[in-house]
């Protein structure tokens, strides 16, 4: 018999990058901290690697609320106008 | 097979019935119950419950952010073994859970054993035969229990929340089947819940909840303060969401304890007034993570949290949700929440 495919096509499934950053030199790194324990502690860390190593100009390091959460449309913005690349926090 | 992205897809499959029961099961696309085969007949059928034309979409369902069309959310209605008359209702409630404010994406990904609960009110109700006696939240009622269902299949099918895969829930839970009754208007002593919501006592509605559980609260409690001491003191447990985040839990009263709070002249306000006040936690019994969490999720509220802030379970009296429901009994039912999801009530459109 013929029956009807209950499920619907995944929205997004092919995504490009708005564009590349290549190198990291004098870039400035965006950071969404999930509020995962010691999420806070891991990017203070990865800000001097990031400094040190790389070069990068800055890094900026915005909160959610919580972790169920998406960040909220201003600070969405701000990163958006400030950074060239961000990492957002996924987990534990 | 229909090419167009909204248009469904149909697909052979086996003539028998429990050859084709296992096809469902080996694409993933049932919620490990035998499912009703959606033919062309039956959706067809389904359909006519709404002017709505199939290819309409009505929302789209986190996490994959699927479109959910009429026609897709008729098939998976069938499918749970819904009556043609039901599809309004799950066409609101499709509407509903996709608001932004009920945060669906974070219920369908989330570790938490979270529930989307369905909770019917208007005339509507009695139409459908959706139950808000008694075992409302238990079996044998056909609305409630294809309702719910169909909501979960939308959810995983549209929304393309597996278990395991999406869906991470640690354990999930027993109202992931299905999750849905009415509420007990008729022996409420206070405004039905669409009312307090703004909408009339005339109109039909679906709210849709993030539950992360049901516990039972049996009390034979017979006045007004003691009933409010016994439930203040069991919504306050230190591993809930509610009081981390500042959430949005529920109660379904009885309505023989909602008939002990009326009396001792409570007003449905009132009664979320004493509780949220009644109900706070000292911040001491969070573990050290929730804590930081806590202070994460509430500090811009509630300023430096210590060991010695007592935390409410709610950012505000207001958003403790209470209905009336079941049937004769001392039972109360506390539904903790999610925390991070706000309740949402649609208008079910009759055409």
């Amino acid at each position: 018999m013929q029956v009807f495919d209950p499920t619907a096509p995944v929205a997004g499934a092919t995504q490009n990058l708005r564009r590349t950053v290549g190198d990291l030199r004098g870039k400035v790194i965006g950071f969404i901290d999930n509020t995962k324990p010691n999420f806070n502690l891991l990017v203070d860390d990865l800000a001097v690697l990031l400094a040190e190593r790389y070069g990068v100009k800055s890094v900026i390091k915005q909160v959610k609320r919580s972790v169920a959460t998406p960040a909220a449309a201003n600070v969405l913005d701000d990163l958006a106008t400030q950074c060239d690349l961000v990492i957002t926090g996924s987990g534990d | 097979m229909n090419s167009s992205l909204t248009r469904a897809a149909l697909v052979e499959a086996p003539d028998d019935l429990d050859e084709l029961i296992e096809f469902f099961h080996a694409r993933r696309w049932s919620d490990g119950l035998p499912i009703v085969p959606p033919t062309r007949e039956r959706v067809a059928r389904m359909l006519s419950g709404t002017t709505k034309k199939p290819d309409d979409v009505i929302a789209k369902i986190a996490p994959g952010f699927g479109e959910a069309t009429v026609e897709r959310i008729a098939i998976n209605a069938v499918m749970a073994g819904c009556r043609v008359d039901y599809l309004p209702l799950l066409i609101a409630a499709s509407q509903a859970m996709s608001d932004p404010q009920f945060n669906l994406q974070g219920i369908q990904a989330t570790t938490n054993p979270v529930a989307v609960w369905l909770l019917v009110n208007g005339p509507i109700a009695e139409q459908l035969g959706v139950n808000g006696g008694m075992n409302c939240l238990g079996q044998g009622t056909v609305a409630n229990a294809t309702l719910g269902r169909a909501l979960r299949l939308i959810m995983q099918n549209i929304g393309g929340a597996l278990p395991g895969d999406m869906d991470r829930a640690t354990h999930g839970q027993p109202g992931k089947f299905s999750f849905c009754c009415a509420e007990n208007e008729a022996q409420s002593p206070w405004e039905a819940l669409h009312i307090e919501r703004g909408f009339t006592r005339e109109q039909s509605t679906v709210t849709v909840i993030a539950a992360a559980g049901t516990h039972n609260l049996n009390t034979h409690a017979d006045n007004a303060d003691e009933l409010i001491k016994v439930i203040a003191d069991t919504m306050a447990f230190p591993a809930s969401n509610d009081y981390w985040i500042g959430g949005e839990p529920w109660l379904v009263l009885g309505p023989q304890h909602a008939a002990i709070l009326a009396a001792g002249g409570l007003g449905k306000f009132d009664v979320k007034r004493r509780l949220w006040e009644e109900s706070k936690l000292s911040a001491g019994r969070l573990c050290a993570k929730e804590l930081s969490r806590t202070q994460s999720a509430r500090g811009a509220a509630l300023g430096t949290i210590t060991s010695e802030t007592m935390l409410t379970v709610a950012q505000k009296a207001e958003d403790i949700g209470i209905v009336v429901a079941g049937g004769p009994g001392t039972h109360t039912v506390y539904v903790a929440s999610f925390g991070d999801a706000r309740a949402v009530t649609k208008v079910i459109g009759l055409v």
